[in-house]
């Protein structure tokens, strides 16, 4: 399972790198040629709203592996601090079944999308493989919440 | 029995500690499922109308030039340039504080970077120069804030999209009531610090504005491209990344390769706990005004706040709560759509509006229990919660006096416009 994790982990941080590398030198390019040559690139926006679709959705497995999701706090001593490991293991569960319930979701309107051959408007690449990367990446991190409520000692310490 | 079900299970998930990602899908699911005349997928179509929009490139460039600035020494670069101005006057390190967070928060847009830069390098300087502990860490705490409203600012571009208000307006906007709270804060300490002796430069202006020239350009050039006309948010945010890639890899030298890598990725992580929030956030507005709720809670809004004064007083105390109890970023993606229809149908200008929604989550970054510089701090300068609350006691009145004049007064946020 540690090892699932590792990989999982360094898969999306490289994904991020490489796609936050592609939106940082898109847009830069982009604003440096507009200022030499007047002119800037059609598709340099469309790439770059691509690319931190990419840094989004794959951030959010790091988000979880890391505990760092945004999350109100001021409940957490509600109930008895002995039920805090139950509360947990539960807690991990209900975030898995919801977070795959979204991919699942994904998965519906992207088939839609592949089925109604959709493009995307400057680049005019098909949608569906750019929408299926919801898919991939909330079930990459409902997979986490289920090890986690398996294995609560894999998951993050700010937890 | 339908709504009584939904806040069942929100405070079932937020007992089980869930985060706003997963409140958000839950709700969106169970409204679907009671109250939508479609399927639940369709929320999917929403999401990614939200992800796929230009606007929303500035966001992760900003986060991203923070980072790196963070890095490195530009913090104390700039800590040393201000202490140069402030050094011969009394109380001038404290006031050297409150700019040197003004400064630095204008390059980051972020509260907990700044108050950690700029303290790490200012606390114990404070501390040996015999300055009162409590109102040093007072003056970070506060000073740190100013990064929520000083543009360029995440929450005000975040306010933007969530109601289609022009981000650049909002930039605009946010100088007046940043200039106010700095002017409030280093009135005060000024003040408080009347009878501290004078103290010797560590260097003359002249060497302190060479050794913290390249540092000061990095604001100077995405504020000053911005409030020209020259940059777009967007353009402004790569040309800030680029600049300050500039500055820290190839001319300061205090970063390599690795460490942009490893800045990418934390940078990536902060997005990834931010972007399916708004995402999701942008899907429950749409299903909103799909069922025509805005109008209806417009109206039935109105039947108990009926009057531009109400509505700023029952607003403003609704947004303290909230800021003491959630961040900012959940705050804005779910309280900004609910209330700027109804601030809108009482003539407030939305982007005053805005700017007095900033300034008041700004104080939730100071009030207990869950005031976020609060916590950083007790980490950063080791003490107490309860000793860092009372130091932040005195700046919390001083940024509701700041509340209060923004509210009252919206020709201080919109005399640029």
């Amino acid at each position: 399972m540690a090892a699932l994790l590792q990989k999982l982990d360094l898969w999306e941080r490289t994904l991020c790198a490489l796609a936050f590398s592609v939106l940082a030198i898109v847009l830069i390019a982009d604003v440096l040629l507009r200022e030499i040559s007047g002119n800037g690139l059609p598709w340099v926006q469309q790439s770059g709203i691509y690319a931190n679709v990419v840094v989004a959705l794959f951030g959010l497995g790091l988000a979880t592996s890391a505990g760092s999701h945004l999350r109100p706090r001021f409940a957490d001593h509600w109930l008895p601090l002995a039920w805090q490991p139950m509360l947990q293991r539960i807690g991990y569960a209900v975030t898995g079944f919801f977070l795959l319930l979204f991919a699942v979701f994904a998965l519906q309107f992207s088939l839609q999308t592949r089925a109604l051959d959709e493009v995307a408007t400057v680049l005019r690449i098909p949608l569906w493989p750019m929408q299926l990367l919801i898919v991939i990446a909330f079930a990459s991190a409902a997979l986490r919440s289920f090890i986690y409520c398996l294995q609560p000692q894999l998951g993050p310490e700010s937890d | 029995m339908a709504l009584p079900g939904l806040l069942l299970l929100l405070l079932s998930l937020l007992v089980l500690r869930q985060s706003i990602l997963v409140m958000l899908i839950a709700a969106l699911t169970y409204a679907y499922l009671v109250w939508g005349d479609s399927a639940p997928q369709f929320m999917v179509l929403d999401a990614w109308d939200a992800l796929n929009r230009e606007v929303l490139l500035s966001i992760p460039l900003y986060l991203l030039a923070g980072n790196l600035m963070s890095k490195g020494s530009m913090a104390a670069r700039i800590t040393v340039l201000m202490q140069s101005f402030t050094a011969t006057v009394p109380g001038g390190l404290a006031l050297s504080a409150v700019l040197a967070c003004a400064l630095f928060a204008a390059m980051t847009g972020s509260s907990t970077v700044t108050l950690l830069a700029v303290g790490t390098v200012l606390y114990p300087a404070l501390l040996a120069a015999g300055y009162d502990r409590r109102l040093s860490i007072g003056v970070l705490c506060a000073g740190g804030t100013l990064g929520i409203i000083i543009p360029p600012s995440i929450p005000l571009i975040l306010y933007g999209v969530m109601t289609n208000t022009s981000i650049i307006d909002l930039f605009y906007a946010g100088l007046g009531p940043a200039l106010l709270l700095i002017g409030l804060f280093a009135a005060y300490v000024l003040w408080r610090c009347r009878h501290m002796p004078a103290q010797q430069r560590e260097m003359s202006r002249r060497q302190a504005l060479r050794h913290s020239f390249g540092a000061l350009l990095a604001p100077l050039l995405v504020l000053g491209g911005i409030y020209s006309g020259y940059f777009t948010a967007t353009e402004a945010a790569a040309v800030a990344v680029a600049y300050t890639l500039l500055l820290q890899v190839g001319i300061y030298r205090e970063m390599g390769w690795q460490d942009v890598g490893e800045v990418l990725v934390d940078t990536s992580r902060l997005i990834g706990g931010l972007f399916p929030v708004l995402m999701l956030a942008v899907c429950l507005n749409m299903f909103l005004t799909y069922q025509q709720l805005p109008e209806q809670w417009v109206s039935s809004a109105l039947s108990v706040v009926d009057s531009r004064g109400s509505f700023l007083l029952a607003s403003n105390l609704l947004l303290l709560a909230t800021g003491s109890l959630v961040d900012i970023g959940s705050a804005i993606l779910i309280l900004a759509p609910l209330l700027h229809p109804l601030a809108e149908q009482l003539q407030i200008n939305p982007v005053h509006f805005g700017i007095m929604m900033i300034v008041n989550l700004e104080i939730g970054y100071m009030t207990p229990p869950m005031g976020l510089n609060l916590i950083v701090a007790m980490g950063a300068f080791r003490v107490g919660f309860a000793e860092v609350v009372r130091a932040a006691l005195p700046f919390i009145g001083l940024m509701l006096l700041g509340l209060v004049i923004v509210a009252q007064l919206p020709v201080l946020t919109l005399f640029l416009l």
